[in-house]
């Protein structure tokens, strides 16, 4: 018991759990955008416009970190609308490689505005989510009383990992019940077709600019996230490269559904930890299982038999537990 | 000078054009993005480097050296990443461009990894015995490099050109790209087909590899990223599958890039690419040359 409770503090692993956490987030972000057809690389740049516009917020003007983190992933969400409007008339990889392109830009900018992101050198001293919490929780004296005895570090990761978890489970709750709305029936009607969609009277037009401006929100949100559980970014943290990692985190996992984000991020984020013994050869491994999974399952590793599979378990199993109570 | 400059714009771009053409091939039969083309061109770079500065390679040897490996890595990217992922659809739910969109993205870490762990990080130079030879023509001076680029891209994209349009294997390329399964039902052995097209875009991605490796006077592993980032902004911009589109897609950036460089603000230069994609897909949407029927 005393063990398990040692790794369940152990900083290092909840580091890991809160960029799961992040990561599933902008794994979701692709799904949603996903799931009217469009293909969106552009999650770095929207992840970079939430983490900027938070730390700004929260480090030059004082304001409070959930004020920031809220403003980051509407300011997201703004750009999103603006990006997905002119957009619209783009299919398939002409859209991939515009959002690409739109998040080269924004890199190039960052690195450019120096007065308001620091430039290349990045963006430090954010305000850290955990410290401030826990500085909130010490103040009051109940709190101090049980906070005093605990190790403040574990405590603080511990902290951070269980607010990420929840913010990242409600938005796939979200996304799961809007999935069964009829907010995502007009979604998967437009996937499949889109002027067949159009003929039944589904406003494509308004649904697919939807459905980009939840992923560039969901994206803006873990951006500023990041941002807050870092406590530094620099442009190097939404390059095409994370931009890419985050489309793999959602495809692996298998982007017709929610869980599979969730389990593509939880994967991939724990894999280069875990493949650490092969040291400088860890990411040729990553790469080469990436290409092993697309092989074997091209559709993802949750396609819709697994989550109804998984359904079907954990709804016998909440159905014994009432049984016993 | 404005004569000079224009000239190192038509270098450069007719190198992006190179690249450009590589991927448009394998769009145009696949229908995907091969996202690993940027690494294969690195690997170009680095194999002609290292065959001419350590082994002390002729450079004509080098340069062939380094088509053969890409051309050969293009034919493992085929058979093990690519190849495996088309097969008849079963239960195929979501896109099946996506899979091996993701796969080429897989082999794409692979690679840099891989070179990262190879070549090591840090730029290195590349010099040739020619390298500052120059000609001078009024005001104006052109190197002898320059030159060397401007032919071999040339003939290069001539050569595919013709072989696309005139030879039997180029119009059963051409039928594939139109509709694979027509194409298969009028006798092309598709398989072959593919297979020539991604071999034969990875080796002219070497060819690029080289020929930057010499303007620029050294390699690094990052440049497969930047270059393949501006190759697919070319083809989008010039439509993709088009030949023609990548050629002009690719001066065009060329010039752009290096009148900015020089009369502008050169911290701009990587975004002038996306700037003006996003401008031109928004008047047209399938690219300069692409098809608007779809």
């Amino acid at each position: 018991m005393r063990r398990s409770g040692k790794v369940f503090l152990n900083p290092y692993y909840l580091q890991i759990g809160s960029f799961i956490a992040i990561n599933a987030l902008l794994g979701l972000g692709v799904y949603v955008t996903l799931s009217t057809g469009q293909l969106s690389l552009g999650s770095a740049g929207f992840m970079g416009i939430g983490a900027y516009t938070s730390a700004i917020l929260t480090a030059r003007y004082n304001y409070s970190i959930p004020v920031g983190v809220v403003f980051g992933a509407l300011a997201a969400a703004l750009s999103g609308v603006l990006i997905a409007i002119p957009s619209l008339r783009l299919r398939g990889v002409y859209l991939a490689i515009v959002t690409l392109g739109f998040g080269e830009i924004l890199r190039v900018a960052f690195i450019r505005l120096e007065n308001l992101t620091g430039g290349a050198i990045g963006f430090p001293g954010i305000p850290k989510l955990g410290g401030t919490i826990l500085e909130r929780l010490k103040a009051s004296s109940a709190g101090a009383r049980i906070f005093s005895s605990m190790n403040g570090n574990a405590l603080e990761s511990l902290l951070v990992f269980a607010i990420l978890l929840c913010i990242t489970l409600m938005s796939a709750a979200f996304f799961a019940l809007q999935a069964n709305s009829r907010v995502g029936r007009a979604f998967s009607s437009i996937e499949m077709d889109e002027t067949a969609a159009e003929s039944m009277g589904i406003n494509v037009y308004y649904y697919k600019v939807l459905s980009f401006t939840q992923g560039a929100f969901v994206s803006g949100l873990a951006g500023a996230l990041y941002g807050h559980v870092a406590s530094y970014v620099s442009p190097a943290d939404f390059t095409y490269h994370r931009a890419v990692e985050i489309l793999v985190y959602a495809i692996l996992g298998g982007a017709g559904q929610v869980m599979g984000p969730l389990v593509g991020a939880s994967i991939l984020t724990t894999l280069p930890e875990v493949l650490r013994f092969m040291s400088g050869y860890r990411h040729v491994l990553y790469g080469a299982i990436i290409v092993l999974s697309m092989i074997y399952r091209p559709q993802g590793l949750i396609d819709s038999e697994t989550s109804d599979w998984l359904r079907k378990v954990f709804r016998r199993k909440r159905f014994i537990d009432g049984g016993v109570k | 000078m404005l004569a000079e400059q224009l000239i190192n714009g038509l270098t450069l771009g007719s190198i992006y054009a190179l690249i450009a053409i590589g991927y448009t091939l394998v769009f145009g039969v696949l229908d995907i993005i091969n996202m690993a083309h940027g690494e294969i061109f690195m690997f170009g770079a680095f194999a002609g480097m290292l065959m001419s500065m350590k082994l002390g390679a002729p450079l004509p040897v080098a340069f062939l050296g380094s088509v053969a490996l890409t051309a050969a890595m293009g034919y493992v990217l085929e058979l093990l990443a690519l190849r495996p992922l088309r097969r008849p659809s079963g239960n195929m739910e979501g896109n099946a461009g996506l899979s091996t969109l993701i796969s080429t993205i897989g082999v794409a870490i692979i690679l840099e990894n891989l070179s990262l762990k190879l070549f090591g990080a840090e730029n290195q130079p590349f010099r040739t015995s020619f390298g500052n030879v120059k000609f001078t023509i009024g005001p104006v001076n052109i190197y002898l490099i320059q030159i060397v680029i401007l032919l071999a891209s040339g003939v290069l994209i001539c050569g595919l050109a013709l072989w696309l349009k005139r030879s039997r294997s180029g119009r059963a390329l051409r039928a594939t790209a139109e509709s694979p399964e027509t194409a298969a039902l009028m006798g092309v052995d598709t398989k072959k087909i593919i297979t020539t097209a991604v071999v034969t875009a990875s080796a002219m991605a070497g060819t690029a590899g080289v020929l930057v490796a010499m303007s620029f006077s050294n390699v690094g592993t990052r440049m497969g990223v930047s270059m393949g980032l501006k190759g697919l902004a070319i083809i989008v911009f010039g439509g993709m599958g088009s030949v023609n589109g990548a050629l002009v897609g690719g001066i065009i950036l060329g010039m752009a890039e290096t009148l900015v460089v020089a009369y502008g603000d050169s911290g701009y230069r990587d975004a002038i690419a996306f700037v003006i994609i996003i401008g031109v897909l928004l008047l047209k949407p399938k690219g300069l040359f692409g098809q608007n029927a779809s």
